[in-house]
């Protein structure tokens, strides 16, 4: 395996600001679904940043928690699925084959991180909107189940003119589009075989933990938890 | 059926088929001209400037070959031409340094948003009613030079105004150029979060009319009053690359962010520690926390023990606040947000000035600077034409219909203008009123320029051209303005170049705003202590305390902003940071507060103040003051495109008409509200994309969160 993709999130920087939900929209050809639909449960939002109040007011705290995929390598979704749509990949990433998948939801059912979204319609992009649709990225019909990719486009474009070029992948340079938009730098993507790349270093940082670890789904996304305040005579 | 029948059938039905095809204009091709920098599939990278806000971030759009369905001559057709696929943050820019936030991700959806209009058009039923038909723009110039000539030959030229965003750049430069050639008084101005308090405060702190570039990088304790700074206020992509690099400080230094404010906002939500305060004391803190550090805290009105007693904040956390400020420097302090809405703001800006120069934190390295800035246009306030309706009035992409209080009567003053031309890009509130539109390029279709007024350390002023052709009949509207200043019976502007390009290639006429420009040292004003906006006057607040026991805050939402980007489908489905909220608007109140008066997450709550009532849903928030309720900004639109219209309330529209007193802006925080409950949960009521508000429900110590 040449490459390992990984993600780290640095909850320390993460502000909340949702760039990457709007980011992974505008680069993934991702619906919307409308107030109704949206009502019932049915927006899709391949990134969410997630939020958890603790206390009351005055002594209140925030803490957000950006969740997408976490392309884990024991991954719950891939072996529940009657058509392998739902594989892992030779990078290591939950990959969906879209033509296999025949929408028995199975995977949205196992997955303990509910990052998997069904096709309820045939997506509707009014004209013309239907422009602003990326080329390199397939659009989905009613049936089907959808969930980040790591941007596997980039990824493929990024490899082929590596490749070209008779070179390999420089560290920082290839991002998905939530990575490339946050302006405070929290989510770093990368390759975790590469032990001198910032995600695989991050990895092992001691800020470091996994979603829902106990579970043994194995992710590939590590959070990094946020740093408390000292005065610097505490130290 | 025979051979012969066959082939006659196939011919006739054939024939038809074509003919049919030649009759729909949509197959027709009017030309195909691919592009020379256009190769099938592969994607060019084309600089401009976001235009959502005042911050002027510079982006890259990834233009690709497609076709286009395009409007040209009044007539539809299709053309294969480049189309911008995706906005991205310019790495080479200085404010938006490779970033971008989600209203700045979804700009691209201006240019394609499916209710823009396509050609120009004229009002064909009564005014208000919506009803626009199709007109030249030979036809619409020459309606425009007529009413233009109308009021040179009465000698009436005083009577035409213009309606503007008070954007700093050279676009508002040439309006008011042309105003003045034309002999009409400057520009009106209006948007409904102004900063234009803290200007002034600013002009006469340091001598500089306008927002200050806080160096968050670099500085090791910072406390925000109020100000959204990493959501929407000022410039929020270089304030939150700057504060990104600032967790970065690495052990040892962990610099730390104090936020101040009477709900738990996007921005507050990140701070190491939150201060709730009183709404509308906030100035006080600083004005303690600047006692302490200058050994000036005994005496005065400034006491902290005095300050205790208005703010809410107990006396030890005043004392261990300033302390923290003075010992961890680099410190700066940063005002924005609800402080600079009360009645008494002017006080709250001064006063962190105060407890900035006590920091000596201007011109200092995790302190703040001010960018040269050229000289800025003169524009008058939205007031003048509210009390003297002009004859003629030109309104640029504003909308204060919808973005003002219902007591202010916009709406009824814009109807006793006799003639209105609007040039936005879309039907809204405002434009529905219009006599005439004359629809402006989107912005990737046109000249684009931006001269930053905070953001960078250094001047970064840009300008780029246009990314894409021009989907429909649409004109650039400097260009139209330039061109019917020269259609006119008696033309005004013989020296003025044809083009809004040609005007921007004239250079700059301030050498002080060349690129890198940085700011020059400036002289140390002494705040003037006799002066009245540095004296601590109570906030005033509309509604009775007894009859509207709760403090109305409406904030600026992180998708749809002040609501001019409600139209917009990917901002509309983006959930709210803090309540997962979307597509509709809703009512925050204390999550305890709500316990105690039997209120759920999502029954309906009447909001009402003495200007009238809204309804939404609650979301029961914990961080928010339990003396306060708050709503979004940015629902509420009656008429603005599919997405939009009749989605939501507005906020803005039962606010009092209370003003801060040294500017003539809207106080936005200075309204009291009752709230009551009117009905249950709805199931199209509060729509939320996440669920509990708690990680672990038994951590909550008040009420526990079974939603």
């Amino acid at each position: 395996m040449a490459y390992r993709w990984g993600m780290a999130v640095d909850l320390d920087k993460c502000t909340g600001c949702e760039a990457c939900v709007t980011a992974c929209h505008a680069e993934n050809n991702i619906p919307t679904v409308g107030s109704q639909q949206a009502a019932r449960g049915r927006a899709m939002h391949w990134i969410r940043v997630e939020r958890y109040y603790e206390g009351n007011f005055p002594d209140v705290r925030v803490k957000f928690r950006p969740v997408l995929c976490q392309q884990c390598d024991n991954a719950p979704c891939e072996a529940v699925c009657p058509t392998y749509a739902a594989h892992q990949n030779e990078d290591g990433l939950n990959a969906q084959v879209y033509n296999r998948c025949i929408g028995t939801r199975y995977c949205a059912n196992a997955c303990s991180y509910n990052v998997r979204f069904f096709n309820f319609f045939n997506p509707e992009w009014v004209k013309p909107l239907n422009l602003q649709l990326n080329p390199d990225v397939s659009i989905r019909e009613v049936g089907v189940m959808e969930k980040c990719t790591f941007c596997v486009q980039r990824i493929k474009a990024a490899k082929i003119t590596a490749k070209a070029e008779d070179r390999g992948l420089v560290d920082g340079v290839l991002q998905p589009a939530c990575a490339q938009a946050c302006p405070t730098t929290a989510l770093i993507f990368g390759d975790l075989n590469d032990p001198n790349s910032r995600v695989a270093r991050l990895s092992h940082s001691p800020r470091g933990s996994k979603l829902l670890e106990d579970l043994g789904a194995e992710p590939k996304i590590t959070y990094l938890d946020k740093q408390p305040w000292h005065e610097p005579d505490t130290y | 059926m025979d051979r012969r029948h066959f082939i006659k059938l196939t011919a006739i039905s054939g024939t038809t088929a074509a003919l049919t095809a030649c009759g729909n204009p949509e197959n027709q091709i009017i030309r195909f001209i691919p592009e020379d920098d256009l190769v099938p599939g592969v994607a060019t990278w084309k600089p401009s400037i976001c235009p959502l806000c005042a911050a002027g971030c510079g982006v890259i759009a990834r233009v690709m070959e497609g076709d286009a369905e395009v409007f040209r001559n009044g007539k539809p057709g299709v053309i294969r031409m480049g189309l911008v696929k995706k906005l991205e943050g310019n790495p080479d820019d200085a404010i938006s340094q490779g970033k971008l936030c989600p209203r700045g991700q979804a700009a691209i959806q201006v240019t394609y948003h499916p209710d823009r209009l396509d050609q120009p058009k004229k009002r064909s039923g009564e005014r208000g009613g919506g009803q626009f038909a199709d007109i030249s723009w030979d036809e619409a110039i020459k309606e425009l030079v007529g009413q233009l000539d109308a009021l040179v030959a009465a000698n009436d030229q005083a009577s035409l105004a213009f309606l503007a965003k008070p954007r700093r750049g050279r676009r508002l430069e040439l309006v008011a150029d042309l105003l003045q050639r034309f002999g009409a008084k400057p520009p009106v101005t209006y948007e409904l979060f102004s900063d234009e308090v803290l200007r002034r405060a600013n002009s006469q702190s340091f001598g500089a009319h306008q927002l200050a570039t806080v160096d968050l990088e670099n500085a090791h304790y910072v406390i925000s009053f109020g100000a959204d700074f990493l959501g929407t206020w000022n410039s929020a992509v270089a304030q939150s690359v700057a504060y990104g690099r600032m967790r970065q400080a690495g052990p040892g230094a962990r610099p730390k962010f104090v936020h101040v404010d009477a709900r738990l906002t996007q921005t507050a939500a990140n701070a190491d520690e939150f201060v709730a305060c009183k709404p509308g004391t906030e100035g006080l803190l600083a004005m303690a926390m600047a006692a302490v550090l200058n050994k000036t805290a005994g005496a005065g009105d400034y006491a902290p023990a005095k300050v205790a007693e208005k703010t809410g904040v107990p006396v030890e956390k005043i004392e261990r606040l300033a302390r923290e400020f003075a010992a961890n420097g680099p410190s700066v302090a940063i005002v924005g947000g609800a402080p600079l809405a009360h009645t008494n703001a002017a006080f709250h800006a001064h006063a962190v000035n105060t407890l900035n120069l006590a920091a000596n934190a201007l011109n200092q390295s995790g302190g703040f600077s001010f960018v040269p800035q050229a000289t800025q246009a003169a524009t008058r306030p939205l007031t003048e034409i509210l009390d003297a309706a002009p004859k003629l009035l030109l309104i640029d992409d504003v909308n204060p219909v919808f973005a003002s209080p219902a007591s202010w009567k916009v709406a009824e003053a814009l109807k006793r203008v006799p003639f209105i031309v609007s040039f936005g890009s879309f039907v809204d509130e405002t434009s529905a009123l219009a006599d005439l539109i004359l629809p402006d390029h989107s912005f990737l279709e046109s000249w684009v320029e931006a001269a930053p007024e905070s953001g960078s350390a250094k001047a970064a002023p840009s300008k780029f051209g246009p990314v894409m052709r021009p989907l429909y009949d649409t004109r650039s509207t400097p260009d139209v303005l330039l061109d019917v200043s020269r259609k006119l019976a008696k033309p005004i502007a013989p020296a003025l170049p044809n083009t809004f390009e040609e005007y921007l290639s004239a250079p700059t006429p301030e050498v002080r705003l060349k690129p890198d420009a940085t700011s020059a040292p400036m002289a140390r004003l002494k705040p003037d202590a006799t002066s009245a906006s540095m004296t601590w006057t109570e906030p005033q607040f509309d509604g009775d305390a007894a009859q509207y026991p709760y403090h109305f805050l409406p904030f600026a939402s992180q998708a749809l902003y002040d609501g001019s980007l409600a139209h917009l489908p990917w901002l509309q489905e983006m959930p709210d940071p803090m309540s997962s909220a979307m597509w509709c608007s809703w009512v925050e109140i204390n999550e305890i507060k709500a316990g105690e008066l039997g209120i759920e997450m999502g029954d309906l709550i009447e909001v009402t103040s003495t200007q009238g009532s809204v309804r939404a849903h609650a979301f029961l928030n914990p961080g928010i003051a339990p003396d306060a309720v708050a709503m979004p900004v940015g629902q509420g639109h009656t008429n603005f495109t599919r997405y939009a219209s009749n989605r939501g309330v507005n906020p803005i529209a039962i606010l009092a008409p209370a003003t801060i007193a040294e500017t003539g802006t809207l106080a936005w925080s200075a309204t009291r509200v009752k709230i009551a409950k009117v009905g249950g949960p709805d199931k199209d009521g509060l729509i939320l994309f996440g669920g509990a508000t708690r990680e672990r429900p038994d951590w909550t110590h008040g009420r526990g969160d079974e939603h």
